[in-house]
């Protein structure tokens, strides 16, 4: 629309305009561009030194640990999608259904830990874990279930499972009110039929409700895989990428190179690494999700 | 009968399951709460007791040796600062997206479109290296510059999508009736706007007051740093006092609580909307 009525001066139009637009160039684009040419050159301290090629996209091809971090990204992002958006799916369905009680109360819990800081869940999820001072080793031992005690934090074999688990928690909530939104539009006759037919639980999610709310899961995994792919406070915090590098992940890795090991210029070839490859994984996961669409 | 019989025990089934979810999904931070008031030796017995006598001294400690009033002010500044300019700009942004055709929208559209899905730690060590260079590292504004950045995207497009649905006549009124635009834009749309203005207060309060990797990475003196990067540093020093620890932690998440327990309902109306615009 445009409304030449209302329509200001040029002169308004770049004085309103202008400063917004230049702030978000300056703090978005810029580095953003910046970071493309920095990483055609090494660097002394802060300071670009020599023009160095391809060096440094060499070194980050042959480089194992920067791969593993993106092999650890992908781990926690699977984990994520079904642990999120599976979880949050059912309890939607559930918290759909006529019979639950004090469904406001559960959509305010259940979504409570999503705003909580990244940094408080890390801690607390790290004093849980705890060995001996534990919630969740405290439970096990009350329920005699000590076998199934775990290092939680300190085993490489299942600690990429277990920082994930966090992460899955403090988020299904966030998921789950996505995913109510999408429900409310379907309207109520269409599970009363369903019902007439004798369509009930799951298969009510799985043939009629899930058909129905395709895009709003679409939204909900493009969200979690780009979020995902963004991960760093959680494990930061958590394991600070290890043991070893068993949970390092991309923008640990980048972190770790820049400000413990003083790689700036690599760092910032990792930082290049994770703009193009989550902008590649985003790209392809929308091509085989739209793809799939015309079936449906 | 039995059919009425399975029925009900699904019901109990079902509720009770939402039930156990539901609690798991706060009991983490009510135990963190309780806990912070009971003295270490007391909590080392038993983890999960309630405390017996209330220990506010741990309150007293933790703000004395964190000095968490520093990072409180400076998280507060902060976010205030930041959301008062994403409020402005955003406000101003979306109205021209949603009422002109301009050279250059499409431009802007795309760029701000970009913003809602670039990656966060990609631009981390390149803002580092600009800020270093350019000398505003470590200084007092900093960590406004993108706080307010980068909660443009997701402000904007709430915003836009507002005032398309405000109808244009009342605006085409003002200025039939003499009045100028700036004064049209802020006197009559702004005023109409304020719903959507404060979920985006809300939202962008919790960001900023929640945002850490940008803080670790642009700031580093003790008298800058933020609850997030405070948290940090107390909880290397005092590793084993966990009622201690968990006192600092109760604080930093108090006005979150706070917040949460009065808007609930706008926050989650404002996170499903941003989120189904991106």
């Amino acid at each position: 629309m445009d409304n030449k009525a209302l329509r200001p001066s040029k002169a308004l139009f770049i004085l309103l305009l202008g400063p917004g637009i230049a702030w978000y160039v300056f703090a978005v684009i810029a580095p953003m561009l910046g970071s493309l040419r920095y990483s055609f050159y090494s660097f002394e301290g802060v300071r670009i030194k020599d023009f160095a090629g391809l060096a440094n996209y060499i070194e980050l091809a042959s480089d194992t640990i920067f791969w593993t971090s993106l092999k650890n990204n992908i781990v926690i992002t699977i984990l994520c999608v079904f642990g999120q958006i599976g979880i949050a799916l059912i309890f939607a369905t559930l918290l759909n259904t006529f019979y639950i009680k004090l469904k406001n109360l559960h959509r305010a819990f259940i979504f409570f830990p999503g705003v909580l800081s990244t940094i408080i869940v890390g801690f607390i999820w790290t004093i849980m874990y705890n060995s001996d001072y534990g919630l969740i080793n405290f439970f096990l031992r009350a329920l005699k279930l000590d076998f199934l005690i775990l290092p939680w934090l300190d085993d490489p074999k299942y600690v990429l499972l277990f920082v994930s688990i966090p992460v899955i928690w403090q988020y299904i909530g966030y998921y789950m009110v996505i995913i109510l939104a999408g429900m409310s539009n379907i309207s109520k006759e269409v599970y009363e039929m369903a019902e007439i037919d004798g369509v009930t639980g799951m298969k009510k999610l799985f043939y009629i409700t899930l058909p129905l709310i395709k895009n709003t899961v679409m939204v909900c995994l493009m969200l979690c895989i780009s979020g995902n792919m963004q991960i760093f406070d959680h494990i930061f915090i958590m394991t600070g990428g290890g043991p070893g590098t068993s949970t390092s992940v991309l923008a640990m890795y980048g972190y770790n190179k820049t400000f413990t090991q003083f790689r700036i210029d690599y760092g910032n070839t990792i930082s290049m690494g994770i703009l193009i490859i989550s902008f590649a994984i985003i790209l392809i996961t929308r091509r085989i999700v739209a793809g799939g669409k015309d079936d449906g | 009968m039995a059919e009425a019989v399975k029925k009900y025990f699904g019901i109990i089934f079902t509720n009770s399951i939402l039930i156990l979810f539901s609690l798991s999904c706060v009991f983490p931070i009510i135990w963190m709460i309780y806990s912070s008031l009971k003295s270490s030796s007391e909590f080392n017995v038993s983890i999960i007791s309630l405390p017996q006598k209330l220990m506010f001294k741990n309150y007293v400690n933790a703000i004395k040796v964190s000095h968490m009033e520093n990072y409180f002010f400076n998280s507060i500044f902060n976010a205030l600062i930041s959301l008062v300019f994403v409020i402005l700009i955003s406000f101003i942004l979306g109205y021209f997206l949603s009422r002109f055709r301009f050279r250059g929208r499409n431009l802007i559209y795309t760029i701000i479109l970009f913003g809602m899905l670039i990656p966060i730690p990609s631009l981390l060590i390149p803002l580092f290296i600009q800020f270093k260079s350019l000398g505003l590292f470590d200084e007092r504004f900093t960590l406004i510059i993108p706080y307010v950045a980068f909660g443009l995207p997701f402000s904007t497009f709430l915003v836009e999508s507002y005032i398309k649905g405000i109808p244009v006549q009342i605006e085409e009124a003002a200025v039939i009736d003499g009045s100028g635009f700036i004064r049209m834009l802020f006197a009559i749309v702004m005023p109409l706007s304020v719903p959507i203005l404060t979920t985006i207060a809300i939202l962008q309060f919790f960001t900023k007051w929640n945002e850490f990797p940008f803080a670790l990475i642009l700031v580093n003196s003790e008298n800058l740093k933020t609850i997030p990067l405070g948290l940090l540093n107390f909880s290397s020093q005092y590793s084993t006092d966990y009622p201690l620890k968990m006192a600092a932690l109760t604080l930093a998440i108090l006005p979150v609580i706070l917040i949460y327990l009065l808007f609930n309902k706008k926050i989650i109306e404002g996170m499903i909307a941003g989120a189904v615009k991106g």
